[in-house]
């Protein structure tokens, strides 16, 4: 059975605007689906009809089995939700938003707890339980957010954003946690605007533009569909011998066009190419100064798809205000 | 859920709401001593209308009481929405909307909460207006006035939610401060019902908060406590309740929709 199943699933806000206009998944079992996608592409309008916060317009929707229009509190029962800027109350304490998420879900006082100060201590917030979350760094919050989704074992986890605005620990950290998880069955639905989450953690990639779903696959599949890897290279006093250099180059692959003073060859058979390339170089007395080797990225799948890069794309305010 | 889960996520709910007086040094006083500072203004200012012919209670003090008491409710009440407007605003109420806790059970959570809490400006203007030589009115009434006190907090609080469910905004709060202080104003608040003026005197009739206030002031201006001068005030607060609970709720639908 799918974890999640959608047909033409759409949501239109008041004025027309079309923030989700016809998207198809099929999430499996066990599965991480990385949903990728700018500000106001959609993603957080997706998630919020998957997790029964905003009702669709259009098509259908079934988490876990259960149809998230017709059986929302089936769906509630079986999902677990850490939505984008974690929303907790910093008067509260840790152990305090354990305890009333397991209550909201009908736990007994001593399993909730039991269940509470395990995940605590899972996430490493056994010793910060008892202190207000006002004090919490933003990873504190993040592992504290993702704790309170897990209270009630979800089998289909809703992480919007989970690491957006966290420092590079931090975020470690918490991939860590959904890997461990996902191994222990968890299904995981992510959305992201970083492309190496999605890299890392993502068994499979939905990239979502205006709305629409506009690739899908594996994120080595989706690269291997955009482009070859290429070299970056300089040379050695390069000034007058780019001619030459290219020349040796054109028999490996496709020139490119130089870009920032360095010579780009697409490699034709990928990267086993890089050792003759450097030895037939060497023989023509052209001396290598640095050498990259540049694997086509998710965001080069981006660009080839919507036509603008990824990160620090501009947000759509009309959209983002509406999805809030 | 069952009846124990529906309480244990009430209560939990109620705990919450209530650490906003608690935890937070000060964040209560100012709505502790806004109905005692009405209070005393204008109990110095127009303590002299029991003069006037037809005003058959002999101490304005008493007479005021039960209006500031019901100021302190409303304003408790009005409140609770603001800081759902405020919850709304932040995210944290999507936690509990993707919760399946049932939708009766997150309202009540909140409204419950309001009713407890608007026992503490009540206490305190029952404090300050003995302090000056206000009337004791006797257990029943005081017992009937604080059990208004929390009918008209949870009044207020359902309709301070439903307008903060509606607008999922804090900027809703004026209205729902609005709403609850005409409600209380427009009724026989100041003056009998005899001595109000035109318009005033109509709306005061068919304003159920009149009613309200009424059953509350019976111990304060010496009378007995009857069903007869209870029982339309009580009917008031639950028509009042159970109009605003159905807004809320519908309003929390929508949000979902």
């Amino acid at each position: 059975m799918a974890a999640i199943e959608t047909k033409q699933l759409a949501r239109e806000f008041e004025g027309g605007i079309k923030a989700v206009d016809g998207v198809d998944l099929d999430v499996a079992g066990g599965e991480i689906y990385g949903f990728l996608g700018p500000n106001g592409a959609g993603k957080t309008t997706t998630v919020r009809m998957l997790t029964t916060l905003l009702a669709p317009t259009g098509g259908s929707a079934t988490v876990a089995g259960f149809d998230v229009a017709a059986e929302p509190g089936e769906v509630r029962r079986k999902i677990g939700v850490a939505l984008q800027e974690a929303a907790l109350d910093p008067l509260m304490t840790g152990r305090e938003l354990i305890h009333l998420q397991a209550t909201l879900h009908g736990l007994p006082r001593e399993r909730g707890d039991e269940l509470g100060d395990a995940l605590l201590g899972r996430v490493g917030l056994t010793q910060a339980a008892d202190r207000r979350v006002g004090t919490y760094s933003g990873g504190m919050r993040r592992r504290l957010d993702l704790a309170a989704a897990l209270v009630h074992e979800p089998s289909v986890l809703f992480l919007d954003e989970p690491t957006t605005g966290l420092d590079p620990v931090s975020r470690q950290a918490i991939w860590e946690e959904v890997e461990k998880l996902n191994a222990e069955g968890t299904t995981v639905f992510l959305t992201t605007q970083y492309l190496e989450e999605a890299d890392q953690l993502a068994d499979r990639v939905g990239i979502i533009s205006a709305g629409r779903i506009v690739a899908e696959g594996t994120p080595a599949a989706l690269k291997s569909e955009v482009g070859k890897p290429h070299l970056e290279l300089s040379l050695v006093d390069q000034h007058g011998r780019e001619a030459d250099c290219e020349r040796v180059l054109a028999r490996f692959g496709k020139p490119l066009p130089a870009k920032d003073g360095k010579l780009l060859v697409e490699l034709e058979h990928g990267t086993s190419e890089v050792g003759p390339i450097v030895v037939a170089l060497d023989e023509a007395g052209l001396a290598v100064e640095s050498l990259d080797l540049v694997q086509p990225s998710l965001d080069d799948v981006f660009v080839a798809k919507t036509g603008e890069h990824l990160e620090g794309a501009e947000e759509a305010p009309a959209d983002e205000a509406i999805a809030g | 859920m069952s009846a124990r889960q529906s309480g244990g996520a009430i209560r939990v709910l109620m705990r919450r709401a209530l650490n906003e007086i608690t935890r937070v040094p000060g964040a209560a006083i100012p709505g502790v001593l806004a109905p005692s500072i009405f209070f005393l203004g204008l109990t110095s200012v127009f303590g002299s209308l029991t003069l006037l012919p037809g005003f058959d209670t002999q101490s304005y003090q008493s007479f005021l009481i039960p209006v500031s008491l019901m100021q302190g409710a409303a304003f408790t009440g009005a409140a609770t929405g603001v800081n759902l407007a405020r919850d709304i605003e932040q995210g944290w109420f999507d936690r509990l909307l993707a919760s399946p806790a049932p939708r009766p059970v997150l309202l009540a959570g909140l409204v419950l909460s309001a009713s407890f809490r608007a026992l503490i400006p009540a206490t305190f203007l029952l404090i300050v207006a003995f302090a000056i030589g206000a009337e004791w009115p006797g257990f029943g009434g005081l017992a009937l006035a604080l059990l208004i006190v929390m009918g008209m907090a949870i009044v207020a609080a359902t309709w301070g939610t439903s307008l903060a469910m509606r607008f999922k905004s804090q900027s809703a709060a004026p209205l729902m401060q609005a709403g609850m202080f005409l409600a209380v104003l427009l009724t026989t608040a100041y003056a009998p019902l005899e001595l109000l003026q035109g318009w005033l005197q109509e709306i005061a009739r068919i304003n159920p908060v009149t009613q309200v206030i009424e059953a509350a002031r019976q111990g304060f201006i010496g009378e007995d406590v009857t069903w007869a001068g209870t029982w339309p005030g009580l009917l008031a607060l639950a028509g009042l309740a159970v109009l605003f609970t159905w807004m809320a709720l519908r309003a929390m639908r929508r949000m979902t929709a």
